[in-house]
């Protein structure tokens, strides 16, 4: 199991350094200079649908208030209760794009053909650090993957020695030591909650402990709440009151949730964020769709990604995507 | 003298002993039967309404408080670090912490032994600072022992911008179309001017996008539709096809053609307002240039008089009325949100009343009063209590996905795999919640049907009328202020229910309003917005939690006022009928 989650992270890494241009800024994320300004076109009306993940939902009523200013008359709406919810909506064909912060399992995409005969299609609209936030005032300066796992999961199959239960276990001290660790996480419809089993839990089971929450957001709120708390979400839900813990692989080489980190695919926790779309490989995809792929995949779309809080992807896995898509 | 005295003391002293007397045996008797007397059972009941009171009114006095201190204006401070470091924002809450052993040894001694003082503690204020675009955080800690100074100069604006959040700094350059204002040439009218012909600009691309190229738009796309019907009917070979193939082809052109007009119409304006920006400095010197339109107002917060303030504190909740949520309904109005709890509402007690009222009447006025008639009632009287999420599971699947995916397949064929009516919407949502409520207004029926003197209509029925004569002219208009009453509870309760809703049709941003211009102007099958779910969203979906609490608390106010505003109506609908009764009484 280890070396599959090894083999995400891996691949994630790969699939970056081949296509972006390393972004030289420390702190300000910046775009890929080569992605080109949206150009409307005329003729797109109707409407457009998007059921999924609720880490992608900020930023899918983003695009689309920036889509409707080009294509007033194009109907939009938003929904978003958790990554799981995608497929089945894409399957039942009540919504045209399913946003997902992990890839289609398995069996999703079986369910899909079974329906349609061919495969859902993809694309890669942002990248994102899936955060581990403590309170602000918490002095914790790293952690590896392993103690995370020992943190969350009843089972460690990290392969850390002890489960970890109180603040002092990681080494504070103080009146740290003996509080115990108060732990906030996603409810399990997340795409969010999938791609932290599988990574961070090496595919172990999470604690009865964890406080499931029903959004990103109240993740982060429940931490800025409680002192001793600490949970993974979204870095683009970080707030005034919780702080990114910075993570390793191996002991000592820690990596801040910055975009620097997660294109060089040093932080353990980058991953992609999807848009799935239903897609007949034998027709032409109709134009709302293929302009909101292109608008998404421009210059202003890119900049969203950015006021949303997460990082830009570059013009080389854009163009990737877009031709995979047959669009042009 | 003396002996009448001494008489009236006597009295006194023999009228105090009767009273003690008294007092005594009403104390005797007291103690012996506490439970007879009842006062420590009034005590007790006065004491619950008193607590369930003080709960109602404090919640309602937490929420109008908030919500209505929440546009109101707060000063900008401008605050020195110890570092050298400026920071400038609206304070917006502060708290006490015990900073720890990594913050203390970083400080210089002054600051340790000020919180040496305070036993460890000390103070923080959150400041709003605006500026995403350019700090990458809205909010920022700093705690009092790192601050220098704090002053609140008059020239620092706060400028609300349709993107990007609020931006907390200065003006330094006004650019008209290559012409720059700055310095003292740059008054607050130029400014005003400037900006008030910038949000004409605004609203001239809004009204030709929105409006006219809006309409060639649908036109367009129900043009393809219609062919796309025809092919699926006819097949794509007949001649019928063909024929509407070529008109659809020229007509499209001209639309084309329309679009490419209006198209450029817009762009020509839009490359004039390019040519208006403001640039703006941060506190700590680095600018920005936006276009002019994108700003939705300055405000210079800590010189304002009051009536500015006042009037700026209208104008925002006006906007929070009447606009579109912007910035993923972080920023912005509500108005799609109010309009669809609105019309939802009103449709569910358009189906709820009749089907309500007719159930309840065969119940009590034709059913025979029976076990089975026991059974039906104990069952409408269950149904109020199965969790509403369960109704919302029951509304997917039987109105959505079978009732709408059947609609879908005999009308809609050729939008296809779009569903229509086969996703949640309006009509959905109405039907699940009055299905929720049918049991509130068929209890309430049935008892003011009972209320009804027997009488009357043995009177009725012995005069000759028929049952339904009865019921219609006797019955049905001395139960009617009972029915509205039940109807109101189901009012209340659905407005105000959510769990359901965001199974069959509310979402997170549906700015098309169910009422539009365009055929058939009332679109049941939209997806819409609704404020309960707004609440949800905002409080616990939206990125910058921290800015999106006092808009929950405003949000709620409102919801809480629209759900006060429909029952006063339905009780004022309620007393004329009343009192029409009484007239006719006599």
């Amino acid at each position: 199991m280890s070396r599959k989650s090894y083999g995400y992270t891996k691949a994630f890494a790969l699939a970056l350094l081949l296509s972006m241009s390393l972004v030289s800024a420390p702190q300000a994320v910046e775009l890929d200079p080569g992605l080109q300004d949206y150009m409307a076109v005329s003729g797109v009306s109707g409407n457009l649908k998007s059921i999924g993940s609720d880490t992608l939902n900020n930023l899918m009523t983003l695009w689309s208030e920036g889509f409707r200013s080009h294509y007033p008359s194009v109907k939009v709406e938003i929904e978003g209760k958790g990554s799981s919810t995608a497929p089945p909506a894409l399957i039942e064909g009540t919504a045209q794009f399913g946003p997902m912060s992990r890839e289609m399992k398995s069996k999703e995409i079986e369910a899909f053909e079974q329906k349609y005969g061919y495969k859902p299609s993809s694309i890669r609209v942002a990248v994102d650090s899936l955060a581990v936030f403590v309170h602000k005032d918490n002095p914790i300066r790293c952690l590896t993957l392993k103690q995370v796992d020992a943190i969350f999961s009843k089972t460690r199959k990290g392969g850390y020695e002890k489960e970890i239960l109180t603040w002092g276990d990681l080494g504070l001290t103080g009146e740290w030591a003996a509080k115990p660790i108060s732990l906030y996480g996603r409810n399990s419809a997340s795409g969010t909650y999938g791609y932290f089993k599988e990574v961070a839990l090496y595919g172990g089971d999470y604690k009865d402990t964890v406080k499931e929450q029903p959004g990103s957001s109240a993740v982060v709120q429940g931490i800025a709440s409680d002192k001793y708390a600490i949970g993974y979400s979204g870095v683009g839900y970080k707030t005034a009151d919780v702080r990114t813990v910075p993570l390793a692989v191996k002991e000592g080489a820690c990596f801040d949730a910055t975009a620097e980190n997660a294109y060089t695919g040093d932080y353990p926790l980058a991953r992609f964020l999807y848009v799935y779309l239903n897609r007949n490989p034998n027709e032409k995809i109709d134009p709302v769709r293929s302009e909101f792929i292109k608008y998404i995949f421009s210059r202003q779309g890119q900049q969203v990604v950015i006021k949303d809080g997460f990082y830009p992807v570059s013009r080389a896995l854009a163009d990737e995507d877009l031709k995979a898509l047959a669009v042009r | 003298m003396y002996k009448s005295i001494t008489f009236a003391l006597t009295r006194t002293a023999t009228a105090a002993d009767q009273t003690a007397e008294a007092v005594k045996y009403i104390r005797r008797k007291g103690r012996s039967d506490l439970s007879a007397r009842g006062e420590p059972f009034l005590w007790g009941l006065g004491g619950a309404l008193a607590f369930g009171m003080l709960m109602i009114f404090g919640f309602l006095a937490l929420i109008v408080w908030n919500g209505l201190v929440t546009f109101y204006p707060k000063p900008v401070q401008v605050v020195t670090l110890s570092d050298g470091t400026l920071l400038a924002g609206e304070p917006s809450r502060s708290e006490v912490y015990k900073p720890g052993p990594q913050v203390l040894e970083h400080l210089d001694e002054p600051a340790r032994q000020a919180i040496a003082a305070e036993h460890g503690y000390a103070r923080r204020t959150l400041f709003r600072t605006g500026n995403f675009d350019l700090y990458n955080e809205d909010f920022r800690w700093a705690s009092d022992f790192s601050i220098v100074s704090v002053a609140e100069p008059a020239d620092v604006y706060f400028i609300e911008r349709i993107e990007w959040g609020p931006f907390v700094g200065f003006i330094r350059s006004l650019n008209l179309k290559g012409e720059t204002v700055s310095g003292a040439a740059l008054t607050r009218q130029i400014l005003e001017e400037a900006h008030r012909r910038a949000v004409q600009r605004r609203e001239l691309i809004r009204e030709i996008e929105r409006e006219e190229i809006g309409a060639v738009n649908h036109r367009l796309n129900s043009e393809r539709l219609k062919l796309k019907r025809i092919a699926l009917k006819q097949g794509e070979n007949s001649d019928t096809y063909r024929q509407a193939a070529a008109e659809s082809l020229a007509l499209q052109e001209t639309l084309q053609g329309r679009y490419h007009d209006l198209a450029r119409d817009a762009q020509a304006v839009k490359a004039e307002d390019a040519q208006y920006t403001v640039t703006l400095a941060e506190i700590g010197g680095r600018g920005k240039t936006i276009p002019l339109s994108q700003v939705v107002r300055f405000t210079l917060p800590n010189d304002m008089s009051f009536f500015e303030k006042i009037r700026l504190y209208l104008s925002r909740w006006l906007e929070f009325l009447t606009d579109e949520p912007r910035e993923a309904n972080a920023e912005g109005g509500v108005m799609p949100a109010l309009f669809g709890t609105f019309v939802m509402t009103v449709l569910m007690a358009l189906a709820v009343a009749p089907f309500g009222v007719m159930a309840a009447l065969y119940l009590r006025e034709y059913a025979k009063q029976g076990k089975l008639v026991s059974v039906v009632r104990i069952c409408v009287n269950n149904l109020a209590g199965v969790p509403s999420i369960v109704y919302g599971v029951f509304g997917l699947g039987f109105f959505a996905y079978i009732c709408g995916g059947t609609i879908d397949r005999l009308f809609f064929p050729e939008r296809l795999p779009n569903p229509v009516f086969g996703t949640g919407g309006l009509l959905w949502a109405s039907l699940t919640l009055a299905l929720l409520t049918v049991p509130v207004v068929i209890v309430a029926t049935e008892e003011a049907l009972a209320a009804v003197p027997q009488s009357m209509r043995e009177g009725s029925l012995a005069c000759g009328a028929s049952r339904w004569q009865t019921i219609k002219y006797i019955v049905l208009p001395r139960a009617l202020p009972g029915i509205m009453t039940g109807l109101i509870l189901a009012m209340a309760r659905g407005a105000g229910e959510v769990a359901p809703l965001m199974l069959v049709g509310v979402v997170k941003l549906a700015p098309e309003l169910p009422l539009d211009g365009f055929f058939p102007y009332i679109h049941l099958e939209r997806s819409f917005m609704h404020l309960g779910f707004h609440i949800f969203d905002v409080g616990f979906q939206s990125r910058n939690s921290e800015a999106g609490k006092p808009m929950v608390f405003v949000t709620t106010l409102l919801l809480i006022s629209l759900v006060a505003f429909l029952n006063a109506t339905a009780i004022v609908i309620r007393n004329r009928l009343k009192r029409r009764f009484l007239i006719g009484h006599f």
